[in-house]
């Protein structure tokens, strides 16, 4: 258990970028999207999404912007920004030659 | 909404310590999250009481999520280190550089320091703000020193007057900075027990103003070096994140930059004066955090 939450930890932003590079998005919706698509695998304490939102807005990656609903609710929709996708492209090229390397040590060889 | 999340909203306010406008929209955006929550978890069949406790555990501890966004926040940029760093800077070089005997550069220091706390106090009070504003509340503690030396008879309207409103100005500017955040109070009272000891290591007031200005001379050199030291503090302070590495530098650099008095005051800083100077300052340093505390249970 310890170590998945190492690893998502590790990988938070990268998959923050990746939903939000589909979709503009709001907190709540992220959670949410992060749990169905990876069947329940991302599951963490709901409260530590808004940091991580806030710190990758801070550096620039993403942008938040108030929406209005219907029901005189607002929402903060986060987008991704120019530097954001950016980042992201480098991010994936990573974990793609990662998860490449990993696969030729962790699978066994077929004759 | 159920109390048990108001009061969870309301810790995580508290432990933000952040511009208001920021808290008001990580506010703002965690209640929207807790609604969508309890509805869905309603919707789900859940009973209110049932929805409420749910939805806290799934957000997990308040403090933790106000600390990490604190961390993101709390990071300044080159420009406000600098900023924060000039008036030690300032202060630094007016005695590296002897301009402290200049009339002029003295008057312009002044007008400087008084100006930016003014202007920072009017811009909604940002982190550079609090060196300066520690500055520009030297002039009132000395002009109220000054009095106290007056002719005789006359003292008393300095003690009358003048203390209880200086005293009473340095407090509520104190209490109001402590409000924000009780970090920015000690960043803010930093440089006084140095300055303090400055003064004591300079000599016995009643061989003012000759003996004073020859010591000052001779000591003006290490001044220099000592307001430069926590000008290089301050500006390290703005730059990190984490609210315990802030508190390390501010208690490191400024019992560091005392022994650098001690060192070079040559003896005129008596091992007790000493001790009592390292109290002192732990005592600004960190009182303001008890003061924080005890102003939110008034609250």
């Amino acid at each position: 258990m310890a170590q998945r939450r190492e690893l998502i930890k590790g990988s938070f932003d990268s998959l923050i970028l990746c939903l939000i590079d589909q979709q503009s998005m709001y907190g709540y919706q992220i959670i949410k999207e992060l749990e169905k698509r990876s069947q329940g695998y991302f599951r963490f304490k709901e409260g530590t999404l808004y940091p991580a939102l806030h710190r990758l807005e801070e550096a620039g990656l993403i942008q938040g912007r108030w929406q209005m609903l219907p029901n005189v609710r607002q929402r903060r929709y986060y987008h991704i920004t120019e530097k954001g996708l950016r980042s992201l492209e480098t991010k994936r090229s990573q974990w793609l030659d990662f998860l490449t390397a990993m696969n030729l040590i962790i699978q066994p060889v077929s004759d | 909404m159920a109390t048990a999340l108001s009061h969870y909203l309301e810790s995580v306010r508290e432990n933000l310590r952040l511009d208001h406008s920021v808290e008001r929209e990580v506010i703002q955006e965690l209640e929207t999250h807790i609604e969508d929550e309890l509805q869905e978890l309603k919707e789900a069949g859940l009973s209110e009481e049932e929805a409420a406790d749910t939805c806290l555990t799934l957000l997990g501890s308040a403090k933790l999520v106000a600390r990490q966004i604190y961390e993101a926040h709390s990071q300044g940029s080159w420009a406000q280190a600098l900023f924060a760093a000039m008036p030690h800077l300032l202060f630094g070089l007016l005695f590296a550089l002897n301009w402290w005997r200049g009339v002029i550069w003295l008057l312009g220091m002044l007008v400087l320091i008084l100006g930016m706390a003014v202007y920072g106090w009017w811009r909604g009070k940002p982190a550079w703000l609090f060196p300066w504003l520690g500055y520009s509340l030297l002039p009132v503690v000395a002009a109220g020193l000054l009095l106290l030396y007056l002719p005789e008879g006359w003292s008393w309207v300095a003690i009358l007057f003048y203390i209880p409103m200086a005293l009473w100005l340095v407090f509520s500017i104190t209490v109001k900075t402590i409000k924000k955040d009780w970090l920015y109070g000690s960043l803010m009272l930093l440089p006084l027990p140095i300055i303090t000891g400055w003064v004591l290591a300079v000599g016995p007031v009643d061989k003012f103003p000759e003996y004073w200005l020859q010591r000052l001379q001779d000591l003006a050199p290490w001044i220099g070096l000592s307001f430069l030291a926590l000008a290089v503090a301050v500006a390290t302070f703005i730059r990190l994140r984490k609210r315990w590495l802030k508190i390390s530098v501010l208690v490191i650099s400024g019992l560091l930059t005392l022994a650098l008095v001690a060192y070079y005051a040559e003896g005129s800083l008596s091992i007790p004066t000493l001790l009592i100077l390292i109290i002192v300052m732990l005592i600004l340093l960190l009182s303001p955090a008890l003061v924080e505390r005890t102003l939110r249970h008034t609250r």
